[in-house]
């Protein structure tokens, strides 16, 4: 707004923080609200702990560089940092939190105060935290090893910081405008796809051409090597190397690219933010949504012989709502993505990584992985039905029906996704064993119900409303994230135990029975809980529509 | 309570006989505050029942307890003469609702959605999918097949809502707000639906803030104030409630003729204010 005042832009800032600080004070009145506090302080702590663990870490590894006189390696250091900044957001988008700019566009805030919010919003995500962290590690590092490096240490990770936060916003920002669409998103799905298929290629080409494939990897480095100098982490690296060699002109020139980086990342983020600010809707509505001439005839509802018609009505809604959910889409292939990233990355290193040393785990390992992002679903089954769940409790449909409904959506994904997997270990590893695959379907067996019957109980007492259209929005509550952290602590571990020691003693089928016993205990579990649902239903009904009908 | 509360409380015959809707004593306290205090409500089949109130009175929360949403803090809920604590599903598969929230799926697109709650009240597929391009065409929403619920205008949404509650053919509806942002035309739909029902032999029970639309569908009308029922019967016996307890009859209180439902919702409730403040920086 024009006519505003820097000290009405600032009044506006000011009352944006209060009302947070309201509403943070006021969820406290509740005891949900009081756990919800308990869990982030127990994340926060988990977090500052990984974030100085780092610090420490990265500190003497830049502290060994620049003492060393090879400075250059300080981009070993800084690319990791810059993949981590980039890629936690999107595997764990349950503890990410945007903003909702919908909230704030009614209100006459300018575009600079508008930025200037989402930019803050920004910097409170996790992986800023722990990047930040990671950078004053090194910074301080670099400092100790040579002081006169320090103010140039901390401009360059400064700026280093901002093109990290900066990128990761407008990364979120444009992604989620692609895949609010369809048209756009069939386009990403298919580049993504062609992506996959390009790198799956790279382990069966690796695997043909054999002993060459160290010669095949230098190449490939010659090639990286330069162009990873002109991308962010290699610049902020060799003005850094700059500074600590004495080449004060050449520092100041890799200076200003990163300054451009920033500046110029700034400029498409905020085409998007400027989008937003007008009011922009991203919705569904293309030429699908134009009227047609005539009449469509109207398609029956799915059908599964034996499966009750309203469990299947809430597989067919809840598959619906998934398939239109671009970034649930792309949580669900992450696994792959992960799994690509493990085998190219074995086969790149020297030993080979851990997959590639024990390939008959790919599988397992890659399906436990699937259920822990399945997890950001089954914990929170009513929070993409907002006001709906009051259909659910007005309907004469028994609840426990819609949580199976629910449930057996979820793990059809899963399914899915498990044979997908098949496929990816196939190629880039080889093809799963009978025991792997036996290894696999047993752990589900045990892993899935025990998610499923904890998740049913949390969607019911920590419920939270969620957008599936948007992407990065948190996915759950604090409680609930917390709680499935230690869930999955105790189940991975016990999954990783039991593989362990039936590998050690050189039995691994033992794993499958072991798996197949705690399955019958986990199935029980399920079982009680789901007859429960009904009554725990109508006793948290308040609970529900007062947190999913906001 | 006042006169024309008491005109019909008061009334021979009582409670459930041919009641669709009857309640005895209904009561919802959040914490210190009750909302809802000891209602007796008693719509009979076939009646077209306006629930009025002001802002704040319990209209919503004792439309929830009526329609399995929020439980009742005591008393009892009858439909149908089914005891709703004992037989909540039984009396759930007779009674539509649009809620205040609407209760829409946003994701999926308007047949979608109605086929989805076709399927949840029980209904078969080809029923499902006949009644869903039924509704879909007298709504005026079958046009726009791929458009998600999400996109629809307010009264799109509206009267989706609406088509979604009559989809299983309830013999009560239950309607909160249902003409608040609805334009004209859409307003006419609704009522032309409304009315189809009525004629057929179906209980209508609604809440709204537009007292002309409720004055000229409604045969009855109870009115709830601080949570507590205040006046119920047709609109001729509150009218003679209020002329009674006035001492006067309606062109003396009006300077008119007939008392409107909006003259009799005041003097009900007590509608008029003194020592309006003077907002004096107000353009």
């Amino acid at each position: 707004m024009a006519g505003l005042t820097l000290a009405g832009q600032t009044g506006q800032l000011a009352a944006i923080a209060q009302v947070r600080w309201f509403i943070f004070t006021h969820s406290l009145r509740t005891t949900k609200g009081a756990l919800e506090l308990f869990s982030r302080i127990v994340i926060a702590v988990a977090i500052t702990g990984g974030g100085l663990g780092g610090a420490i870490l990265l500190g003497i590894a830049a502290w060994y560089f620049v003492s060393e006189g090879k400075p250059d390696g300080l981009a070993l250091l800084l690319w990791p940092v810059f993949l981590f900044w980039q890629l936690f957001p999107v595997m764990a988008s349950a503890l990410t939190e945007t903003m909702d700019s919908s909230d704030l566009v009614r209100f006459p805030l300018s575009y600079r105060a508008y930025v200037a919010v989402r930019l803050v919003y920004g910097a409170l995500d996790p992986a800023t935290v722990l990047g930040c962290l990671w950078l004053t590690g090194m910074t301080l590092g670099i400092g100790w090893a040579q002081p006169r490096l320090l103010p140039w240490a901390v401009v360059v990770l400064l700026v280093f910081a901002a093109v990290n936060m900066l990128l990761t916003q407008m990364v979120f920002a444009w992604v989620e405008r692609w895949l609010a669409q369809r048209r756009t998103r069939e386009i990403f799905a298919v580049l993504f796809f062609l992506a996959m298929v390009g790198l799956q290629l790279i382990g069966p080409m690796l695997s043909r051409y054999g002993d060459r494939s160290n010669a095949t990897f230098h190449k490939v480095g010659q090639i990286a090597s330069p162009v990873q100098a002109v991308l962010p982490p290699g610049i902020a690296a060799r003005t850094l190397a700059s500074g600590a060699t004495g080449r004060n002109a050449a520092a100041v020139a890799f200076l200003a690219g990163l300054v451009l980086y920033a500046v110029g990342i700034l400029r498409v983020l905020g085409v998007r933010l400027r989008a937003q600010y007008r009011g922009e809707s991203l919705s569904e509505v293309s030429r699908d949504a134009l009227p047609l001439k005539g009449r469509t005839g109207i398609r029956q509802g799915w059908d599964v012989p034996g499966l009750p018609g309203p469990v299947m009505a809430v597989i067919e809604k809840e598959l619906r709502y998934l398939s239109r959910s671009g970034p649930m889409l792309l949580t669900f292939v992450t696994p792959i993505i992960m799994l690509v990233v493990f085998g190219i990355g074995g086969r790149a290193g020297n030993g080979g990584g851990f997959l590639q040393r024990w390939p008959e785990l790919a599988l397992p390992v890659g399906a436990g992985y699937a259920l822990l992002l399945l997890s950001n679903l089954i914990y929170n089954n009513f929070g993409a039905d907002g006001g709906g769940v009051q259909f659910f409790l007005a309907s004469p449909a028994s609840f426990r029906s819609v949580v199976v409904g629910k449930n057996l959506a979820h793990m059809g994904v899963l399914l899915a996704e498990v044979v997908v997997l098949g496929f990816g270990v196939s190629l880039l590893f080889r093809r799963p064993s009978a025991l792997a695959m036996g290894t696999t379907v047993a752990g589900l067996l045990f892993a899935a119900p025990i998610n499923l019957a904890v998740g049913n109980l949390l969607s019911l007492y920590s419920p939270k409303k969620i957008e599936f259209g948007t992407f990065g929005r948190q996915r759950a509550s604090q409680m609930t994230v917390l709680a499935s952290f230690v869930l999955q602590i105790a189940v991975f571990g016990v999954g990783g135990l039991t593989i362990f020691a039936a590998r050690y003693y050189g039995r691994p089928w033992l794993a499958v029975v072991v798996f197949l016993g705690l399955a019958a205990v986990a199935l029980a579990g399920y079982v009680f809980v789901l007859g429960r649902v009904d009554r725990l239903a109508l006793g948290r009904r308040e609970v529900l529509m007062e947190e999913l009908c906001r | 309570m006042n006169a024309a509360g008491n005109a019909t409380r008061n009334a021979p015959g009582a409670l459930r006989d041919a009641a669709a809707i009857a309640t005895e004593n209904l009561t919802r306290r959040f914490g210190e505050l009750v909302a809802v205090r000891d209602v007796n409500l008693r719509v009979a089949a076939g009646q077209f029942f306006g629930f009025l109130g002001p802002n704040g009175a319990g209209k919503s929360t004792t439309i929830k307890m009526l329609t399995g949403l929020l439980a009742p803090s005591s008393g009892r809920i009858e439909i149908l003469r089914l005891d709703f604590a004992r037989q909540p599903v039984d009396v759930k598969r007779q009674i539509g609702v649009v809620p205040e929230g609407l209760a829409l799926f946003g994701r999926l697109t308007g047949a979608e959605y109605l086929t989805f709650v076709g399927r949840m009240y029980g209904l078969d597929r080809e029923t499902t999918a006949k009644r869903t391009g039924e509704l879909l065409e007298f709504m005026q929403l079958a046009d726009q097949p791929k458009k998600l619920v999400t996109d629809y205008s307010h009264g799109m949404q509206k009267k989706l809502a609406l088509a979604a509650a009559v989809i299983h053919g309830p013999k009560i509806l239950f309607l909160d707000e249902p003409f608040e942002g609805v334009d004209a035309i859409a307003a006419g739909t609704l009522k032309a639906m409304l009315q189809r029902m009525i004629t057929r032999g179906a209980t209508i029970f609604l809440t709204s803030h537009v007292l002309e639309i409720v004055e000229r569908l409604c045969s009855h009308v109870a009115i709830i104030h601080r949570g507590q029922l205040v006046a119920q019967g047709s609109l001729d016996e509150l009218r003679a409630g209020v002329e009674a307890q006035a001492g006067t009859d309606a062109g003396e209180l009006t300077g008119s003729g007939k008392l409107t439902l909006e003259e009799i919702f005041l003097h009900t409730v007590g509608g008029t204010r003194s020592a309006e403040p003077e907002l004096s920086w107000l353009g």
